[in-house]
């Protein structure tokens, strides 16, 4: 113990008596925790190409506190146990200052325990069923009482009033369908009935059926993965699409109009608060510096890419703005509100480690992509909002949902 | 009045009725499409292939890049056949023949190829690729409509399960298969060149799974991860199909997938997938040795 202590007072003595020698290497080191490998790499390769042009742009800009930036990343391998793992190597071995990452809502809240016990900030980047309230865990996705609310008003002028629900069976898709329950019954719809489909599930006929036999106005559906994509191929082929519409909160996250055939894809709509056809200034600039970074771009640039830029963006300007890299000084400052022009538009964060988002409802044209119905302006996260406040609660660590 | 509404009524049940036989048999005919080569290297080779869906996957591709190439789809499924069956035997010749008789070795290593093979589909495919889509046209019951594709799968399943079950029974390679893997020894010793028919086995097999990605491509939309869907249920079929292996796996997935089928649409899709492997389970609980432990047939 007393060694310790000399050791490092004289290490502190020794660093403060050299700064000069110290500042050109500096650096501030930051982790990431991204699916290169394995079936959710759809999403992970572009967060890890996101996040380090990033970080490329803020070192270009001086970097944090005149400190040069250092990206850790590690491969999670779509596995859940990955992430807990490589959380802990980050604090622990290599000490950064944020952690950054995650796909599926069970990776999130694999890093996020690990993020407080810490006290280490963490961003996750991807839309998601929305409720988490936790200081050291920022979510920089959009939720559903951003993009159900004004997505089932709209299909309710469109459509018609009766709905029917197609989900994953587990928390993202439960409580996804809950949301459209709860709207529902505030928008005067009806839900005539919900299915709920096994992650491996890649036949639909049984679904099919039943959703015609509840003879719907519309269909939400929000199957995930690259075998549940086969979902919108058959409904389609199904001769369904021509009399009963069909709406998403996560169709093009994964870039699923690239994968179903042009036909399939024409007429779904779907609601994320960014698509890389999404028109302002912005966004132009920063797919100009990522065909400058990866060449032309092949795959259509998905929303988890600009959640992550926003993250490392929001995380740079705050601790600039604290004078700081430390986690608490920079949450401080995000729970106070930082205000940033983003590829998606204008983002503020919000009390309840959350974002002000743009919120735009597109439809799938017959050329795999999409065209803008409607932009929404500075949607907020309700619900998170009235759940959570962290600067007047900042020990709460948990996620809430609606019933709970 | 009254009767007039009593005969609506009536004529949506029967529609109802009708569509849901309809839709089971479109899911047990795209099972048995899937099941069909892991059947035949199951039941003539006493090898489990567990890179099946793999094997699936790659067929899959084959008939996708093709048909882009502007070959006709159903050209392009011979070519998925062929290509898959040319793969199979070299797989069959630098592998598997050194791991006969040595069952979790086999395993094993069709693991690996799976896994070698699904990670080589995301390098070289990449994870997103257009799939082809099904052809236009519905086939109609009342109210209810599917797409023709899934009506033309149904037929296709039999006939292919009809061809396979020909080729076991009355050909002379097909005799002397099924003499090779009920007693090896004897039919090494009355002359049958059992190595030769296990390569021409297990190609065949594979080119079965070539076929069935083909086929299956148009619905299912072409990833790597694609075959990984159907071989937990092929597996479980050919493991309580029991000694008769082809009449077996039919009955099983008639049976199970059936039941499961229209649990699913009575219910929802996680209780059908509950029933399918609950009944499962009781079939090998009851018959450890398989539907068909107490059959006489030949296949």
């Amino acid at each position: 113990m007393k060694t310790s202590i000399k050791a490092l007072t004289t290490a502190i003595a020794i660093s403060s008596a050299v700064p000069g020698m110290l500042l050109a290497e500096d650096t501030v080191k930051i982790g990431a925790l991204h699916d290169l490998t394995g079936s959710f790499n759809i999403y992970g390769i572009q967060q890890s190409e996101a996040l380090k042009l990033a970080v490329k742009k803020v070192n270009e800009d001086g970097g944090v506190n005149g400190e040069k930036v250092e990206v850790i990343e590690y491969d999670t391998q779509s596995d859940d146990a990955r992430y807990t793992q490589y959380a802990n190597t980050l604090i622990i071995r290599d000490q950064v200052a944020a952690m950054f990452g995650g796909l599926a809502s069970s990776s999130r809240e694999a890093v996020r325990p690990v993020a407080h016990q810490n006290e280490t900030i963490y961003f996750y980047s991807a839309l998601y069923e929305g409720g988490v309230c936790d200081k050291y865990t920022f979510l920089t996705g959009v939720t559903p009482s951003q993009q159900l609310g004004v997505m089932l008003k709209w299909a309710k002028e469109e459509y018609g009033d009766k709905v029917y629900v197609v989900a994953p069976d587990y928390n993202f898709g439960t409580i996804s369908a809950h949301w459209v329950n709860e709207y529902a019954e505030e928008y005067g719809l009806e839900v005539v009935g919900e299915d709920f489909l096994p992650v491996s599930q890649s036949d639909f006929s049984s679904t099919l059926q039943q959703i015609q036999t509840s003879e719907p106005d519309f269909v939400v559906a929000l199957p995930v993965g690259s075998r549940q994509t086969s979902f919108y191929e058959q409904f389609s082929a199904a001769g369904l699409k021509d009399r009963i519409g069909i709406i998403s909160t996560n169709y093009g996250s994964g870039n699923q109009q690239v994968v179903v055939s042009a036909n399939a894809g024409e007429g779904i709509v779907a609601s994320q608060n960014y698509f890389q056809v999404v028109d302002t200034e912005s966004n132009s600039e920063f797919l100009e510096m990522w065909e400058a970074e990866y060449g032309e771009i092949s795959d259509p640039i998905i929303s988890e890419a600009n959640d992550t830029w926003n993250a490392v963006m929001l995380w740079a300007e705050a601790a600039n703005s604290a004078g700081s890299s430390e986690s608490d000084a920079v949450i401080d400052q995000l729970l106070n509100g930082v205000e940033l022009d983003s590829p998606e538009g204008k983002i503020k964060s919000l009390p309840s480690n959350h974002l002000m988002h743009q919120v735009y409802l597109v439809e799938g044209d017959s050329n795999h992509s999409f065209n803008v119905i409607t932009k929404y302006e500075d949607v907020m996260p309700e619900y998170e909002q009235s759940v959570c406040n962290l600067l007047e609660d900042p020990s709460v660590s948990r996620q809430f949902s609606p019933g709970s | 009045m009254i009767k007039g509404e009593n005969k609506k009524e009536q004529s949506m049940d029967f529609a109802q009725i009708t569509f849901t036989g309809l839709t089971t048999l479109s899911s047990i005919s795209i099972l048995l499409i899937a099941t069909l080569g892991l059947a035949v290297i199951f039941g003539m080779m006493g090898v489990i292939n567990l890179a099946h869906g793999e094997f699936i996957m790659l067929g899959a591709f084959v008939t996708l890049f093709s048909t882009q190439a502007g070959v006709p789809f159903v050209l392009s499924l011979g070519l998925s056949f062929v290509a898959l069956a040319i793969y199979g035997a070299v797989i069959e010749y630098i592998i598997i023949r050194h791991l006969y008789g040595r069952l979790f070795d086999t395993l094993l290593a069709t693991w690996g190829i799976g896994l070698v093979m699904y990670q080589g589909a995301i390098l070289l495919f990449g994870s997103y690729t257009s799939g082809i889509g099904l052809p236009a046209g519905t086939i109609g019951i009342g109210k209810y409509t599917m797409s023709s594709y899934f009506g033309i799968l149904i037929l296709v399943s039999v006939i292919l399960t009809a061809t396979v079950y020909l080729i076991f029974v009355k050909t002379k390679y097909g005799v002397m298969s099924r003499a090779a893997i009920q007693n090896p020894q004897m039919a090494g010793s009355i002359g049958i060149p059992t190595k030769k028919i296990n390569t021409i086995t297990f190609s065949f097999g594979s080119g079965l799974a070539g076929l069935a990605g083909g086929l299956l491509v148009p619905a299912f939309p072409a990833t790597p991860d694609m075959g990984v869907a159907f071989v937990s249920k092929a597996f479980l079929a050919v493991v309580t199909a029991g000694p008769m292996i082809i009449s077996g796996a039919v009955t099983t997935l008639i049976g199970v997938g059936g039941v499961s089928s229209i649990s699913g649409i009575i219910f929802t899709s996680v209780i059908g997938d509950v029933v399918f492997f609950t009944i499962t389970i009781l079939i090998l609980r009851f018959f450890p040795t398989g539907v068909s432990g107490g059959w006489h047939g030949k296949l």
